[in-house]
């Protein structure tokens, strides 16, 4: 009943998209409510994939490899073989401005993709804040969103994600294959208690993903009786850490937990403990430092870390490396931290979209079917692991790895599963 | 006790890297009047430069006696060497022309040198940060309860050498003469038969021959760098800069060290204070300009007619 | 006269019609955005054109408008003051900062301001990001109020702002130019050519400067009003040292001292940064280039231009005459100082 309920809600949904989208000036794809014939005409029909990101100046970093990730889907999906009559097309857009990632760019650029009728899906943005500027766009539209990399919990849960569902408090537009920062800073704990960690000294780095990982860290780390001695916000743009790690050392922590991605501080952060006398002081983080770049710019002081991911150990996935490989060959640059989900996002919205033109009867796909496909999702395969959706558009799959880096690679420790 | 001194270890070898950056700013200004904002940027070239030299050296690990020597002293050179080219080519094509044009003007052009510089960069090496090779071994000794590093002694030895270096070469030499009597007034210098073009390309040159070796130093000392580098180090150093005087020597190696204090004491004793060191250290560049604007070792000079 | 007054007209009218004539809200939302910007430039152009006064944290004015508007209109703190309201009260807090920041440091030579102002602006979004228990830190507050007119909410359609912004843009270069031939805007040019003399003209020159901080930093509050409304969120990231800098670069492409200058400076810069870069990357890669990637040389093509512009054409696009003759004072060319010459005797006249 909820669905056929639901149905009914995307299909009103979808001819007021039909609607906006016949006053544009593109005509190549048209809603199912119209004749259809549209899209028997020769040549194949573009369908667009939306991909939004920061790629210049100081984002570039992490953005660049994350669009990648979600290029290189879209570029295997079309040497497959689009369905007949159809060829996939990335159409990405950067919301740095001058360097940084901007929400309201972000905005725009969303707008761009939902003007466009040949755009049936998007993928981003990159950043939680230009998250929040873009869901209610693609909640009007019923544009299917998903995010490779966002992980702040107000996106989709609570009253902080209703208010930016807008137009249509009933739909959820908006997905990621990344789990929350929730998740993570309690398996972190959990993980940091079992090792019988005390007393712990936290770090973040002051931004939406970083801060929000650590700050569930240090409640729930409380909570499991642990100690925190300290939590520190790291500035941006600061490479050298050794006050602060000066600072952490006269308290005497087991543990430092960081907060972060690689780039915003955490190989380093590392690489100091070492220079300040923490050689032997556990460090624990988040999956912002699971990427190769934590070993490049950590060097040997890497070796001993652990770090948290969320999605079950995926080494034995031989889609994994097959993804890293074929990363590797076509960018001829090591994989970052997000390309993986970027990845798995594109090709979740792929397979979205050519259900939904089998079962249109190889016609172009509505934008509604599209995102009732990516609602639905569920144990789809991917290097990070089999994927699905609740009703937030929050990955089901609340397992998570613990890694220890081991010669400058990261070996399986052990697994958490929240559900129980 | 021990925490507070280990502090002032932590801040003054931070300080260091700051200082040969600000030595270059402060010629730099001092001579045309110009906040060279390519000059961060010329200085995370010098890492770039280094780790150039030292890959085509095929250096890739720690080096003992004799060889690091050499290789230390070659890579170190020749990365002076380059940013100092480096840095006489933009005032070449950047700034010459805009000798005499209003203030705002070579300062935007400076803005946009910094730009290119940085896409130059990203485009070298790509967007992530890359590791530098980490060819001095790093022994610490325990002073007391204070620990401090082979690589500590050297950044913050190296800067105060390159100071007294440039010291020596402002006061002692000819060229320093004709420097300091264009910085003074640059018609009069002309007037007097000094060359100003040479001149200026020489501050130029050894301005940015000193970013060039605070990029060695800090590649070695921090084992990374990355493209974007320059932009919050080039603005923490130009403060040093204005804290200890403008166009002052002597100043800006103060004002370095200061800076690096400030920040390991702030983080230290302020609580949460890893987050609220941009705000002190700019919040004291404000307070000093109010109640001293000619910064701490600086003359006190009227606004030039 | 007329004819000029024909274009403006013309131009008015195009701009008043476009949201209908073009249905990509993208479209209308850019235009939206690059208006925020030229009530930014229009601003800044007060203290850097007219009062010659280098500043180089502008945004830290629009992130305290913007925050303003964040606090007093949301759940945030539950107070909910009507957005039509807050465009009268945020340009005089803005101002009020500017007199605050302004009246110590405005005796400094002028170097020393632009530092100074430098280091406000990175204090000022760095306190938004540090104090979270009022501000939410890196995530920004959202769900700000929504403004209506006549009972009807703008809603989340991009062309309300559109509207808004363009009236204020409007009302915004009447300000600026009654401004500038105003007795005030007269003592700002003296001071910019000469402080010294101005003030054995009898100018006040420290009360002169701060009107023109003051001033300046109101049209930023007001356009951080209009730009959080319609982003509907205000988060730290938005107001680094490089929005100040590209609203500089704005004044400089354009023009500085000249206000359709400035707005063509704007304009253009926004277009490119936001539009033809972002957008021509793509176009290259739906045309079979693939590894065509313009957003690579953004910094690139963005440094080229400021430092093209500054060496063959310092004075801008649409130069104000006053400031392209202090630009080519020492060039000393004859023309321009003819025609300096007539526009002086025409004013005295």
């Amino acid at each position: 009943m909820q669905t056929i309920a639901a149905t009914s809600r995307l299909a009103a949904l979808a001819a007021l998209v039909g609607l906006v989208g016949c006053s544009g000036t593109t005509t190549t794809t048209t809603s199912q409510s119209s004749s259809g014939s549209a899209s028997a005409v020769a040549g194949a029909t573009v369908i667009k994939i939306g991909i939004d990101m920061p790629v210049s100046g100081a984002d570039a970093s992490t953005g660049i490899p994350t669009r990648n990730g979600a290029v290189q889907a879209i570029e295997e999906a079309d040497r497959k073989g689009a369905p007949a009559g159809f060829t996939f097309v990335a159409y990405d857009l950067d919301d740095a401005v001058q360097g940084v990632h901007d929400p309201a760019q972000g905005a725009q650029n969303t707008r761009a993709f939902v003007s466009d009728d040949a755009v049936l899906a998007m993928i981003g943005p990159f950043n939680s804040s230009v998250a929040r500027a873009e869901i209610p766009i693609t909640n009007d539209a019923g544009l299917a969103q998903i995010s490779a990399s966002a992980t702040n919990p107000g996106l989709t849960k609570g009253p902080d994600a209703a208010s930016l569902r807008t137009s249509h408090p009933d739909v959820n537009s908006f997905f990621r294959v990344c789990t929350t920062d929730d998740r993570q800073g309690a398996a972190g704990a959990q993980f940091a208690r079992k090792l019988g960690l005390k007393k712990a000294f936290i770090v973040d780095d002051n931004e939406t993903y970083g801060k929000g990982l650590a700050d569930v860290f240090d409640a729930q780390f409380r909570s499991l009786g642990g100690t925190v001695l300290g939590h520190e916000h790291l500035t941006k743009g600061q490479t050298d850490y050794k006050a602060l790690l000066t600072k952490a050392n006269a308290l005497g922590p087991d543990v430092i937990f960081y907060g972060g991605t690689t780039a915003t501080g955490g190989g380093l952060l590392r690489k100091q403990m070492r220079d300040a006398g923490m050689a032997a002081t556990a460090y624990l983080g988040g999956d912002g430092i699971s990427d190769a770049e934590f070993e490049t710019v950590a060097g040997d002081a890497a070796n001993g870390v652990y770090y948290t991911v969320a999605a079950p150990e995926t080494s034995k996935l031989p889609s994994a490396a097959g993804f890293v490989a074929a990363y590797k060959k076509r960018w001829s640059t090591d994989v970052g931290p997000y390309s993986a989900n970027a990845y798995a996002a594109a090709n979740i919205e792929i397979a979205a979209i050519e259900k939904a033109i089998v079962a249109g009867g190889a016609k172009t796909p509505a934008r509604a079917d599209v995102l009732k496909n990516v609602a639905a999702t569920n144990g789809f395969p991917s290097p990070i692991g089999p994927i699905g959706f609740d009703k937030n558009g929050d990955t089901t799959n609340p397992i998570l790895t613990v890694y220890k880096i081991a010669n400058g690679k990261g070996v399986f420790v052990d697994q958490i599963n929240l559900k129980s | 006790m021990d925490v507070f001194f280990q502090q002032i270890v932590n801040g003054l070898s931070l300080g260091g890297i700051y200082a040969l950056i600000a030595l270059g700013y402060t010629m730099v200004y001092g001579i045309i009047e110009l906040i060279n904002f390519a000059h961060g940027d010329v200085y995370t070239l010098g890492t770039f430069f280094s780790l150039a030299i030292l890959t085509g050296l095929g250096v890739s690990g720690e080096m003992h006696g004799l060889p690091l020597v050499g290789v230390v002293l070659v890579t170190l050179i020749a990365a002076m060497l380059l940013c100092g080219l480096t840095g006489v080519l933009i005032e070449r094509l950047a700034y010459r022309r805009l000798r005499n044009a209003p203030r705002l003007a070579p300062l935007i052009t400076a803005i946009g040198m910094s730009f290119i510089l940085e896409n130059v960069m990203q485009l070298w090496h790509g967007p992530s940060p890359i590791s530098f090779p980490e060819v001095i071994p790093n022994p610490a000794w325990a002073l007391g309860g204070v620990e401090v590093s082979a690589k500590q002694i050297a950044v913050i030895g190296l800067a105060i050498v390159m100071m007294a270096a440039l010291q020596l070469f402002i006061y002692k030499t000819k060229m320093g003469k004709a420097m300091r009597a264009t910085a003074q007034d640059r018609d009069a210098a002309q007037l007097m038969g000094i060359d100003i073009n040479t001149t200026i390309a020489v501050t130029f040159l050894i301005g940015s021959a000193l970013a060039g070796a605070a990029g060695f130093v800090s590649g070695v000392y921090y084992g990374t760098t990355w493209f974007f580098n320059g932009f919050e180090a080039g603005l923490k150093a130009f403060t040093a800069a204005v804290l200890g005087g403008i166009g002052n020597v002597a100043g800006a190696m103060l004002g370095g060290f200061l800076i690096g204090l400030i920040e390991a004491i702030a983080t230290q004793y302020i609580p949460g204070g890893a987050q609220w060191t941009n705000v002190v250290v700019f919040s004291v560049l404000v307070l000093v300009l109010i109640f001293r604007p000619s910064g701490l070792l600086g003359e006190s000079l009227p606004e030039k007619v | 006269m007329t004819r000029r007054h024909a274009a403006l007209g013309f131009l008015g009218l195009a701009l008043v019609v476009y949201p209908f004539v073009d249905r990509n809200n993208s479209h209308v939302d850019f235009l939206a955005n690059a208006g925020a910007f030229i009530l930014l430039a229009l601003g800044l152009n007060i203290v850097v054109g007219f009062a010659g006064l280098l500043d180089l944290g502008y945004a830290a004015f629009f992130a305290i408008g913007s925050y303003s508007y964040a606090m007093l209109a949301s759940q945030q703190f539950g107070i909910h003051v009507p957005f039509w309201l807050m465009l009268l009260i945020a340009p005089v807090v803005a101002a009020l900062f500017g007199l605050l920041l302004g009246a110590p440091t405005l005796r400094l030579r002028g170097d020393y301001l632009a530092i100074v102002t430098l280091g406000f602006g990175e204090i000022v979004p760095q306190t938004f990001l540090n104090l979270s228990q009022y501000t939410n830190g890196p995530n920004g507050i959202s769900s700000l109020d929504q403004p209506s007119l006549f009972g009807h909410a703008f809603g989340f359609s991009a062309t309300p702002y559109y509207y808004v912004l363009l009236g204020l843009i409007a009302l915004g270069i009447l300000a600026a130019r009654n401004l500038q031939n105003s007795r005030l805007g007269r003592a700002w040019m003296a001071i910019r050519e000469d402080e010294l003399a101005a003030r054995h003209m009898g100018i006040n020159t420290t009360a002169t400067k701060l009107a023109a901080f003051a001033l300046g930093a109101s049209f930023s509050g007001l356009a951080g009003v209009v730009y959080a409304a319609k982003l509907d969120l205000v988060s730290p990231d938005e107001f680094g040292f490089n929005v100040s800098v590209l609203v500089l670069s704005m004044l400089v492409l354009g023009g500085m001292g000249n206000i359709w200058g400035v707005i063509v400076g704007s304009f253009v810069l926004s277009f490119i940064n936001s539009f033809l870069l972002p957008q021509s990357t793509s176009l290259a890669h739906a045309a079979g280039f693939v590894n065509v990637d313009f957003t690579n040389y953004r910094f690139m093509l963005y440094g080229v231009i400021l430092v093209t512009m500054m060496l063959f054409r310092p004075e801008g696009l649409i130069p104000s005459r006053q400031r392209a003759a202090e630009f080519h004072e020492a060039i000393l060319d004859p023309a321009l100082a003819a025609q300096e010459q007539s526009e002086y005797e025409g004013v005295a006249r």
